[in-house]
């Protein structure tokens, strides 16, 4: 039984690939560990006086919040699952995840409408990626 | 090791800064301490004012006299900031005099004594010159000022640099064109950077560093949290009843604390309710943010822009609560009834199936997280607010009161340099410094001039027809471009319409600008940094908020609120 590594976003443009990892872990019997990047940078936008790690923190929760809904998704579905927060960009604690938490598979979930983690140009790179700097295999769902 | 040597890097980075700051408040009140030769008048002298084509006093004019046709001047002086300017003439025969009136920016302009004049002179009495009206002239360094200033309104809108980059690149560049450009050609010169620092506006930074101070402190407690999750219980899973506590809470934090924080602690906790009530989290964040702009205008510390206008128009707090709030919460029911109609469809999907262990979650991520230090941080901005509010009467500015406050949370709630480091962001205070400069270079070049003579000249003497250009382009404008230096540059424009509109002595249009650069930023995602920072949440919620999708739900919310902000501007004045 592996482990399969899901980064998601949480909210419903992100339930389809949610979805398809949870079908996937189960048809293989494998575990899913849902992560969660928390990524403050949009912070640089404005001007004005914020704490970073005030506003990580608070992020964090949310994001701990939006993974234990999709915990409850896969345990609906008979599929255990856990989740982790990182902070940081997206792509670089993916792969670090992936390195660390001993998972057997990395899936990444195809951009549904706008405003999606990834460009679909981009993903297959970002798959091929993952393969060669954690020597994870890497698929799109 | 390394963690240390980064700490003492970084106090002593912090402390380089505020010697700087020091040495600037210094060097700018340098200037004024200065005696002035206008009250320097002994026998024989030569008196005058020097003024614009808008009748606006000229200050730092040089002017020189030229006794019996010398090549050199005889006595040189300066305008002063009332654009008065007193000559000593020296006790020796006078067979004619030149008198020369030279300015950056402006035409030279001379003037020849009559013989009348010259025997005033010989008899030892003291000669008041007419009026001298400079004419404005553009220079290259006109250009050089206006094109920093728009790209620095780029660059921020198209988010290509932070805005302290933009601004502080802005000050470069104007200050380098001045020193440098101005050392090859005279015409690059724009002022010198004594000038500069006197257009920086202390009062505005140091009430900006108070105000900083104590909401770094308060934000870290989990009230925002608490007060969202207080909503949701009271609302009983109506999310009808849930939005209208959520924008009346928002309103007020806004209007008392500062409205990114408040989106910035609110969205995350809002996501969740949302979440738990079975709703789209982005049908209570629009509502939100929309509510957030608005508020943060019923007071002088509610908006940046805000304290741009009180500072220089030198309006109170309690200014601000009697000519602004009114309208402020007439807006905000207007905007309540805007969304319950607008998501209508939304709040009637309610759905509270959420587990209970979510729902316990949810009530963990809503708990006051440091309710010692909120103890003490509320119990010392109640008494700031009490300061706020009737500081007046002993002439206490916002500044000293959000300083002070600032400094008594630092002690009494977290003592620790480490703690100040946190809280203090250098960034936002070099923004308005470089700002400051920035838009001092558009006005010594005569930019802000040209403008306000502009506008004069379609409003002509009705002062109603002001408002309305005032508040609407205001509000359309800052859908587009920054609103704080959009405000920060059309500020001496409002001073030059306040001084010359008949009826405008009670300083509406100062109101009517901070209802249009506050409320406009409702009009667009770039409008505001409310709106910028909840998108940035959303988004990473996984419910992105679009350009598009913000401007069908904001502009019409922000033409509903500007409409109700200007029908209460033309009630109340």
């Amino acid at each position: 039984m592996g482990k399969i590594l899901c980064a998601t976003r949480g909210g419903e443009a992100s339930y389809r690939t949610q979805d398809a990892a949870i079908a996937l872990a189960k048809g293989r019997d494998d575990e899913l560990l849902f992560l969660f990047v928390v990524d403050t940078y949009f912070l640089n936008k404005t001007a004005r006086a914020v704490r970073p790690d005030v506003v990580a923190e608070e992020m964090s929760h949310m994001g701990e919040f939006l993974l234990a809904m999709a915990q409850e998704r896969a345990q609906k579905q008979g599929v255990a699952a856990e989740y982790v927060i990182r902070r940081g960009k997206l792509r670089d604690e993916l792969k670090a995840a992936a390195r660390e938490e001993g998972v057997v598979l990395v899936v990444l979930g195809q951009p549904a409408g706008t405003g999606g983690a990834f460009v679909p140009a981009d993903l297959e790179a970002f798959a091929a990626e993952i393969e060669a700097e954690t020597g994870v295999k890497a698929r799109i769902i | 090791m390394r963690r240390r040597v980064v700490s003492q890097s970084v106090k002593s980075h912090s402390l380089l800064f505020l010697l700087l700051l020091m040495f600037m408040v210094v060097v700018s009140r340098a200037g004024t301490l200065r005696p002035s030769p206008a009250h320097a008048a002994g026998p024989r002298a030569l008196a005058g004012r020097v003024i614009d084509s808008q009748d606006e006093p000229v200050r730092g004019a040089e002017v020189a006299a030229y006794l019996n046709d010398v090549e050199e001047p005889t006595v040189v002086g300066e305008s002063q900031p009332d654009g008065v300017f007193v000559l000593d003439l020296p006790d020796s025969p006078i067979d004619s005099l030149r008198v020369e009136i030279a300015r950056p920016h402006f035409e030279t302009m001379k003037w020849m004594a009559e013989d009348d004049d010259l025997d005033h002179l010989r008899q030892g009495n003291t000669l008041r010159l007419p009026d001298i009206t400079l004419q404005r002239r553009l220079t290259l360094g006109f250009w050089i000022a206006t094109l920093t200033f728009v790209g620095i309104l780029v660059l921020i809108a198209l988010e290509k640099l932070h805005s302290t980059m933009a601004a502080l690149l802005g000050a470069a560049v104007v200050l380098g064109t001045s020193f440098v450009g101005g050392a090859i050609r005279h015409d690059l010169f724009i002022f010198d950077f004594e000038r500069a620092l006197e257009y920086v506006d202390f009062d505005v930074i140091f009430l900006v560093l108070g105000m900083m101070i104590v909401v770094g402190i308060i934000e870290e407690t989990g009230i925002f949290q608490w007060l969202a999750y207080q909503a949701y219980r009271l609302s009983r899973g109506r999310a009808w009843l849930l939005v209208i506590i959520l924008i009346i809470l928002t309103s007020v934090t806004s209007a008392l604390l500062d409205n990114v924080i408040t989106m910035l602690l609110m969205a995350p906790i809002t996501i969740e309710i949302a979440l738990a009530v079975g709703i789209n989290p982005l049908s209570l964040l629009m509502p939100e943010v929309l509510a957030s702009n608005v508020g943060g205008i019923s007071t002088l510390i509610g908006t940046p822009t805000n304290i741009l206008i009180g500072s220089y128009a030198d309006l109170s707090f309690s200014d601000f609560l009697v000519n602004l709030t009114p309208g402020v919460l007439l807006a905000q029911a207007a905007l309540t009834v805007y969304v319950l109609i607008i998501y209508r469809k939304e709040y009637r999907l309610v759905d509270e199936g959420l587990p209970p262990a979510l729902l316990e979650r949810l009530r963990e991520n809503a708990r006051i997280t440091k309710p010692d230090m909120l103890r003490k941080a509320g119990l010392i901005f109640i008494v700031m607010l009490v300061f706020f509010v009737g500081g007046e009467a002993i002439h206490l500015v916002p500044a000293v009161t959000a300083l002070v406050g600032a400094v008594l949370m630092l002690v009494w709630v977290s003592p620790d340099i480490e703690e100040m480091l946190k809280v203090v962001d250098w960034t936002t205070l070099m923004f308005f410094i470089a700002l400051f400069m920035v838009v001092g270079a558009i006005q010594e070049v005569g930019l802000i001039s040209f403008i306000a003579a502009g506008i004069k000249a379609v409003v002509g003497e009705n002062l109603s027809v002001a408002m309305l250009m005032v508040i609407w382009s205001g509000a359309l404008m800052s859908g587009v471009v920054d609103n704080i230096p959009f405000t920060a540059a059309m500020l001496p424009v409002i001073g030059f319409l306040t001084r010359t509109l008949p009826g405008a002595s009670n300083l509406t249009l100062f109101y009517s600008l901070a209802v249009g650069s506050a409320m406009g930023g409702n009009s667009t995602l770039i409008g505001s940094s409310p709106n910028l920072v909840t998108a940035g949440i959303a988004e990473r919620a996984g419910y992105p908020i679009t350009y598009r999708e913000f401007l069908k739900i904001g502009f019409p919310a922000m033409i509903i609120t500007v409409a109700i902000g200007t029908l209460w501007l033309f009630i109340r004045f």
